[in-house]
């Protein structure tokens, strides 16, 4: 029988990882940096939302918000098991960082991150009250679930599989916040959240990465990307403005 | 994190000429660690002149045995599968971490699934401990194996999948592919390869009615299988794979001594290796590795800058650093020469780092 295949070659031909044993340094660098963006990116994102609960209109929406921040942080803890087998110490990883940290909210950091975590540049701005946070999950949530349905097929399998058990807990969320939305267009919140629509849009958009990614290609090889950066962008573009028309608010 | 605990060895025996089934019972009171799900495997660890080597290898029972048993074949030049085959017998210690991995899917007593299984070689042993279980446990399941193997005499467990067919009659169904033994039919002899499935497919196998297939062979068997598969309709979701890839390194070397251990300067010369390409930067002594490569516009990787996820790990090949903190490597790795590189700090005047090994 032909043993001889490189992982590296069985990679670019579609191969699958099954476990730490066999996952080559530079692979290992790169899975691990994609776990780490999202494990602190659903830490953050839950840790800012917790404090939004509070100021949800009605008991019904403040059980969606309690019930988002649980399984945000429920999904952080399935991917940070995955991590855990590569050495990772999971307990001291999900506390020895302040998750509710934020920055100004006019602070303009573009794609960049902070220096000590990987959440994504949009989870370091601040929510501002029940409207604001509502929009944000609209135009993140869309993109988080477009984000996950790439990240699925990733040639990691149990992290693989630990997404494609995630993405529907996170496409509930999408429609719990268009819910939420509708709700608050009803009311004639229409204005406040338009002001929302146009901080955020281009802060979620940004949390795509740059569309001239010189790993792409490399990243591709490895089998951990499909599509570019742009063409997730593209589509997430499409979709939340597709959205936003229902509720009727336009994109910036 | 894992930890490794010491388990006995109750038996040895060979199933082919270079194989061994060791059977293993855990000691002190670990038992209820070791409790396995069907398809896991262990992680082993021994010291060879004076340095540690780890091998994972699949668990072959299935649950309701009441053992734990790994099948182990000897691989050419492999330290540790030749000692388990020539020096390992009854009543040593072993130590193993507890069982780890994911390939095996739910069991549900009511289901009538079909599962499709196929293993290569030494592939057979996770796949082994998946079909007994499942058999036992889902009582209208079906299991079609498809086996590879070179020849006659290298069919790891042939006799226990014969018992196993007429125990489970009409539910189990084995077909073997040889390599280079002639068999009564020309489609059983050869490689398993995406035509062959497909051929398998078309008479033998009725793929439409199979809810989910596992795969545990060479790489380019599986990719072959996986291929056919989904051309045949299955999703991702429907195929779970195992990998041991054939090339897990014989032996690691050791950290080159450094050098020039004296300090002059506060200044390091720092040799880094990143993506193939080799950059020197100077850093200062009080800069960690990690953070000279950024400034010097190198991508290294790294995610919480705390000593704590090990995304940063490189390995020193010349001169020394130290770590403040480590909350993620192991003494093993440590002694490798593996270091967190937000962690780590120059301590000689140069010093050689590799991101890609």
């Amino acid at each position: 029988m032909a043993e001889d295949m490189t992982i590296v070659s069985y990679l670019a031909a579609g191969g699958v990882l099954t476990n730490p044993t066999n996952v080559p340094p530079r692979y290992r660098a790169e899975l691990m940096k994609l776990m780490a963006t999202f494990v602190d990116s659903e830490l953050a994102g839950a840790a800012g939302f917790a404090d939004v609960i509070n100021a949800g209109p009605g008991i019904k929406e403040r059980i969606a918000a309690a019930k988002i921040v649980l399984e945000k942080t429920d999904n952080a803890d399935r991917v940070l098991r995955v991590m855990a087998e590569f050495g990772v110490d999971a307990d001291r990883y999900a506390s020895h960082h302040p998750w509710t940290a934020r920055l100004e909210r006019d602070a303009d950091i573009g794609m960049s991150r902070s220096d000590h975590d990987m959440r994504l540049s949009v989870f370091n701005y601040p929510l501002d009250g029940w409207v604001d946070s509502v929009v944000m999950n609209v135009l993140m949530s869309r993109a988080v679930v477009i984000q996950l349905t790439e990240f699925s097929l990733i040639s990691y399998q149990p992290l693989a599989e630990a997404f494609r058990t995630i993405l529907p807990v996170e496409t509930r969320h999408a429609e719990l916040a268009v819910e939420g939305a509708l709700k608050l267009a009803q009311k004639g919140a229409a204005s406040d959240m338009q002001k929302s629509v146009d901080y955020w849009w281009p802060r979620v958009a940004a949390s795509f990465g740059s569309g001239a990614s010189n790993k792409a290609g490399a990243l591709k090889d490895m089998g951990l990307r499909r599509s570019t950066n742009a063409e997730l962008k593209t589509r997430w573009e499409v979709e939340a403005a597709t959205v936003l028309e229902s509720l009727g608010l336009k994109r910036p | 994190m894992a930890r490794f605990h010491d388990l006995t060895v109750t038996d040895v025996h060979k199933t082919i000429r270079d194989a061994v089934v060791v059977t293993l019972q855990p000691v002190n009171g670990a038992a209820e660690e070791f409790d396995f799900t069907q398809g896991q495997y262990l992680t082993f660890r021994r010291d060879f002149d004076g340095e540690e080597l780890r091998r994972s290898y699949s668990i072959c029972a299935g649950k309701d045995e009441g053992i734990l048993q790994v099948g182990i074949k000897r691989v050419d030049g492999g330290a540790f599968s030749t000692w388990a085959n020539e020096e390992l017998k009854v009543g040593d210690t072993i130590q193993a971490m507890p069982p780890m991995g994911g390939f095996f899917t739910a069991l549900d007593a009511d289901s009538s699934k079909h599962y499709l299984g196929f293993a290569g070689g030494s592939g057979v042993t996770p796949v082994l401990s998946i079909l007994k279980t499942t058999l036992a446990r889902e009582p209208k399941a079906r299991f079609t194996l498809v086996y590879a193997n070179r020849g006659v005499n290298t069919i790891m467990f042939r006799e226990e999948l014969e018992d196993l067919k007429n125990l489970y009659m009409g539910r189990l169904n084995v077909i073997h592919i040889l390599e280079s033994d002639a068999q009564d039919i020309d489609l059983f002899t050869g490689l398993v390869t995406q035509e062959k499935c497909a051929e398998l497919f078309k008479r033998w196998i009725d793929i439409k009615t199979v809810d989910t297939a596992f795969i545990c062979g060479p790489e380019p068997m599986m990719l072959g299988i996986a291929a056919a598969l989904r051309d045949h309709g299955l999703d991702d979701a429907q195929i779970k794979f195992e990998l041991f890839a054939s090339a897990q390194p014989g032996r690691a070397k050791r950290k080159t001594a450094s050098g020039d251990a004296a300090s002059s300067a506060n200044q390091t010369k720092a040799a880094i290796t990143l993506d193939g390409s080799t950059q020197t930067i100077t850093l200062p002594k009080d800069m960690s590795i990690l953070d000279g490569a950024l400034e010097n516009a190198m991508d290294a990787p790294y995610a919480c800058k705390a000593g704590v996820c090990s995304t940063c790990r490189c390995k020193v090949l010349e001169g020394e650093v130290e770590m403040v903190a480590n909350h993620a490597l192991e003494d093993y790795e440590v002694e490798k020469g593996y270091v967190l590189s937000c962690q780590a700090f120059p301590l000689t005047d140069s010093v050689t780092v590799d991101f890609d090994q």
